[in-house]
């Protein structure tokens, strides 16, 4: 019976807890403060972000704005595949992508057992641990996240925030319950396993590739001295 | 889990023997402890962050009835079915009905290690329903019949080879060569996916429970757990009482401790956090989510002078850095939990009966605590373990009396310098020639493998007297 399980589980747990009140809990978990963040590298967000999305077996490209987007896209996806399709997700701004621009062939939906690359727009992005953010809902399939060999992500500049824990802070703006996400996908590169002999593979179920657009005003040489953090980083360890 | 830890002895020496097997451990032991280093270091403030977390899971731990009841309003609240289980069977039964009211035959399980606790796989199957492991070294340990050696690697035992003769052997996919690690994972990716793409209810795992929002965190590397989370209509969260942190960047501070202690990166791959059911407009997501909160022993640890333990967050780094666990393997300790975290787990979720002699596979060396990102202090509850074997005498009476008569020794100073420099100049005799002994008396078990080295000048207390006499002068 899972009501007397509990009601016998909450017993014995409170004979072991403290028994204090709200207030008093709210107050001294307060008083812990905060976590320390991991030590930025890199001059600013962008840089920082594009290092760490190196650091974790992504590849970076920079653009100004859409039209820029959509031409990187076409020859990422040309130079690696030789192809131009790409399957699309729901969210409103990848459907008003000048996808003419970059000569790809756009199918709108959810990933398919065979859909070779995925084009998703990130809600957010995390310099900290050069994640990418992606909310479930009426737009985003997680199969596009999850089952494609190659995932693209856009990332807007204006939406990389510093730390795991500003994350929170976007989330708990969103209005109601329902109107938080039922998942929230941090992704920090492709999906990865060392389960044979400690010999890491890529593409264990998921992405074998990952690719981040970074889209937005900021300097031309930002991809460049995100690859030299990168390396410098490698070297070091 | 039936409990093998009796035999450890017997089991390490079958592992020691067993020379390909140990390759795997002897690069566990150098690579990880390095990769770990190298990612704390570039953090920053790691020992800061260990000790916010350290803080944050003994107020959880210490007001847990609170964040407990706060996340299963939480959770309710957010549309899913909250369950709780006093013992693995309970667990089982419920997992089980759930199963059967969605009229599942195909079950995809994330890794969990409470499942494995449980032997849920076991009991699901033995009702007629198909569970496939989706984690690839759970997948492999399922279709070879064994059990998981690692808490985060599971067929860290299985060398390359065996793996690719398990796979042409289980897989019917006709001629083919696999000749390397990728066209393994390649292989068993695509084998796996099916079974995603057909499974009726996902089965994981969580890393952290968060009371304030009802969200349930889930790290992978490979992004399996996602897919059993994602793709089936039916979604079941495995999970213990412990798991409960108040906020949700109580569980961010957790994520950052957690790969930097495990694999040295600076997080998994895949980090998600999911509150339940889809809505009436999503495009995807499990109509139905239940969430099972297992005991299991759980809150009489809380209750007792082993609490610490349960602030454990499972990250390997414990057994990475044990010198027991790198040579004796984790098939040695004949459950569920290994090295350091599960000699302290094992016991307690048991009986110290079953299992008295892992807290005795400890050197005391002291390097799980040095790593343990949870500041766990494993050496002393392994002592504080022994002391109790002892005093429940549960260990051999020879042993006991050793211990008595050893102890009695340490507390007559000047007879215990007596005898340890008579040893030493003894010793020093004996091996003068060469600087080690072959054969010594009442230490067969050594010299029978190795020689034995002669100590050197004098004792620690001599040496340590003329230390301090200089340093005063």
């Amino acid at each position: 019976m899972t009501d007397q399980a509990r009601s016998e589980i909450f017993a014995r747990v409170r004979h072991a807890s403290q028994r204090a009140g709200a207030g008093d809990i709210r107050n001294e978990h307060f008083r812990l403060g905060r976590s320390p963040v991991a030590q930025q590298n890199g001059d600013d967000l962008n840089t920082e972000f594009l290092a760490n999305v190196i650091a974790n077996n992504g590849s970076v490209a920079v653009t100004r704005n859409r039209s820029e987007t959509a031409k990187q896209l076409g020859s990422y996806l040309f130079k690696k595949y030789r192809s131009r399709k790409l399957l699309v997700g729901g969210d409103p701004r990848l459907a008003a992508m000048p996808w003419r621009d970059g000569g790809l062939l756009p199918r709108f939906g959810a990933a398919e057992d065979g859909d070779l690359a995925s084009v998703s727009y990130a809600q957010m992005a995390i310099a900290e641990t050069g994640s990418i953010v992606s909310f479930t809902g009426r737009t985003n399939p997680a199969a596009n996240n999850l089952l494609v060999e190659d995932h693209i992500v856009i990332v807007d500049a204006a939406d990389v925030v510093a730390t795991l824990d500003d994350l929170w802070t976007r989330v708990e703006e969103l209005p109601a319950r329902l109107q938080r996400p039922r998942g929230i996908n941090i992704i920090s590169g492709p999906s990865s396993t060392a389960d044979i002999e400690m010999h890491l593979v890529k593409g264990a179920h998921g992405p074998r590739s990952w690719h981040v657009i970074l889209q937005g005003d900021v300097p031309e040489d930002v991809a460049d001295r995100a690859h030299e953090i990168a390396r410098s980083a490698a070297v070091s360890d | 889990m039936k409990l093998e830890s009796a035999n450890f002895l017997d089991q390490a020496d079958n592992a020691l023997a067993d020379a390909r097997r140990t390759v795997a451990r002897d690069k566990l032991g150098v690579y990880s402890p390095n990769k770990r280093t190298a990612a704390v270091e570039s953090f920053g403030d790691f020992d800061g962050l260990r000790e916010h977390v350290h803080a944050v899971r003994q107020h959880s731990l210490d007001h847990l009835d609170h964040y407990l009841s706060r996340f299963e309003e939480e959770a309710l609240a957010n549309g899913n079915s909250v369950h709780f289980a006093r013992d693995g069977e309970e667990m089982n039964d419920i997992v089980l009905d759930i199963c059967r009211s969605a009229n599942a035959r195909k079950v995809a399980k994330g890794k969990s290690m409470v499942s494995e606790e449980t032997e849920l796989n076991e009991h699901l199957q033995n009702a007629g329903l198909e569970v496939i492991e989706t984690d690839l070294g759970e997948y492999i340990i399922q279709i070879a019949g064994e059990k998981p050696s690692h808490i985060t690697a599971p067929a860290l035992h299985k060398p390359e080879d065996e793996i690719r003769e398990l796979f042409l052997d289980k897989h019917s996919l006709g001629d083919r060569e696999l000749d390397t690690p990728e066209e393994l994972v390649s292989e068993a990716r695509s084998v796996l996916r099916e079974h995603f793409l057909s499974a009726d209810v996902g089965i994981i795992g969580s890393n952290a429970l968060v009371a304030e929002n009802g969200y349930s965190m889930l790290v992978t590397n490979e992004g399996n757990g996602d897919l059993c989370a994602n793709l089936p209509k039916v979604l079941v969260i495995c999970t213990t009482i412990e798991r409960v942190l108040p906020t949700a960047r109580d569980a961010m501070a957790v994520l950052r401790l957690l790969a930097r202690s495990t694999t040295g990166q600076s997080i998994t791959c895949y980090s998600s956090f999911y509150s339940g059911p889809a809505r009436e407009d999503d495009i995807d997501g499990p109509l139905e989510t239940h969430i099972v909160l297992l005991d299991n022993r759980r809150s009489e640890v809380l209750a007792s002078d082993y609490q610490e333990i349960l602030q454990c967050i499972r990250c390997g780094a414990c057994m990475n850095h044990c010198p027991v666990y790198i040579n004796a393997g984790g098939h040695a300790y004949g459950s569920v939990y290994p090295g350091p975290m599960g000699s302290v787990l094992t016991p307690l979720l048991n009986s110290l009966e079953e299992a008295s002699v892992l807290p005795n596979a400890c050197t005391s060396c002291g390097r799980c605590e040095e790593v343990c990102p949870a500041n766990i202090g494993l050496p002393d509850l392994l002592r504080d373990l022994r002391h109790e074997e002892n005093r429940a005498k549960i260990s051999a009476p020879r042993w006991r009396r050793g211990i008595k008569w050893h102890a009695w020794l340490s507390r007559q100073p000047w007879l215990y310098h007596f005898f340890t420099n008579l040893g030493v100049s003894l010793l020093n005799r004996l091996g003068r020639k060469t600087g080690y002994l072959s054969r010594l008396p009442f230490a067969s078990g050594w010299t029978s493998e190795r020689e034995f080295p002669v100590p050197q000048k004098n004792t620690f207390m001599q040496q340590y007297k003329v230390m301090t006499e200089r340093k005063n002068d």
